[in-house]
């Protein structure tokens, strides 16, 4: 037999981060800001961006975008605090969303009367890191209840990170967590990280993450 | 379970490199892994295995070279083109 070699050198990953560039410009274009929450499962994503919208919805324009591997739960959850229409990504079993998917939803979307679109990742520490979306930023939400060492345990999700949330700060009193030892922890996989400290089913904490936000839009041209 | 998506992605450059009508005759293809690269490579290699050796495929092999960093690149792809050896 004669075997032959066809060279080829070409990023597995190539094909998606074309389309998320072509969503980022979409996306630039329409002067949205875009984040991508990342998490694992049961972190409080979902009750984040449901006090976001309660508080930010209208003034900022938020729109939602939700990933998950079954059901429509999460986006109907949000729906219910918003009276924009929530785009649900049922992966039917992939641990991740890819910029395809984005680039759909965003067609379904009114871009025009949108400042700010949260996209809520299927809940995994580990997949979502290797796909962009064509976001602004990650922002990886952990909670106090998780171990203070996940950022060790999953070093490429803090890594790709901007920012960083520790939810569920209100069960405090109530559990094992050394919150110094765990943003040392973050800091030391990624030193850049910017944290914010919250509950979202208390609101303590949420003042500075809403400044941000209102920061993001009002700073024109995210970075 | 990405390591599936990638595996699939694999394919689909891999097609597009030896065409529809040859992937029968792919032997081997060649991947670089990082180490950073966020990929669990026995499952990815155990995922290609499956690929590679069913249809449209026909009873080709992942060949995977461990490297530092967070590239993961499709290098080479062998076939069998059919002609006899020179």
């Amino acid at each position: 037999m004669a075997v032959r070699t066809i060279e080829v050198r070409e990023r597995v990953m190539a094909k998606n981060d074309e389309l998320a560039a072509s969503v980022r410009e979409r996306l630039q274009s329409a002067e949205i800001a875009a984040f991508n929450l990342v998490s694992s499962p049961g972190s409080g994503k979902t009750t984040l961006l449901e006090r976001t919208l309660d508080t930010l919805g209208e003034e900022l324009g938020v729109a939602v975008i939700t990933g998950d591997v079954q059901t429509q739960n999460d986006a109907d959850r949000i729906a219910k605090h918003t009276t924009r229409l929530v785009q649900a990504v049922v992966t039917g079993g992939a641990c991740h969303l890819d910029a395809r998917q984005i680039s759909t939803a965003l067609d379904a979307l009114d871009l025009d009367e949108t400042r700010l679109l949260f996209i809520e990742n299927v809940g995994n520490l580990v997949c979502p890191a290797s796909w962009s979306l064509g976001e602004e930023a990650k922002i990886v939400v952990f909670s106090v209840t998780e171990g203070e060492d996940k950022p060790l345990k999953y070093p490429k999700m803090f890594r790709e990170s901007r920012y960083a949330i520790l939810n569920k700060i209100d069960l405090l009193p109530h559990v094992p967590f050394d919150v110094d030892r765990a943003l040392g922890y973050a800091r030391d996989v990624n030193p850049d990280l910017q944290f914010f400290l919250t509950s979202a089913l208390t609101g303590d904490g949420l003042d500075p993450w809403f400044a941000f936000l209102r920061s993001r839009i009002l700073s024109g041209n995210p970075a | 379970m990405h390591e599936m998506s990638i595996a699939h992605e694999v394919c689909r450059i891999t097609e597009e490199h030896v065409g529809a009508d040859q992937l029968t005759h792919v032997v081997e293809v060649g991947l670089e892994v990082g180490d950073q690269a966020g990929v669990e490579v026995a499952n990815l290699e155990f995922c290609l295995e499956i690929l590679l050796s069913s249809p449209p495929f026909g009873h080709g092999r992942p060949a995977i070279t461990r490297l530092a960093g967070d590239d993961l690149r499709l290098s080479y792809v062998e076939i069998d083109d059919g002609s006899p050896d020179d």
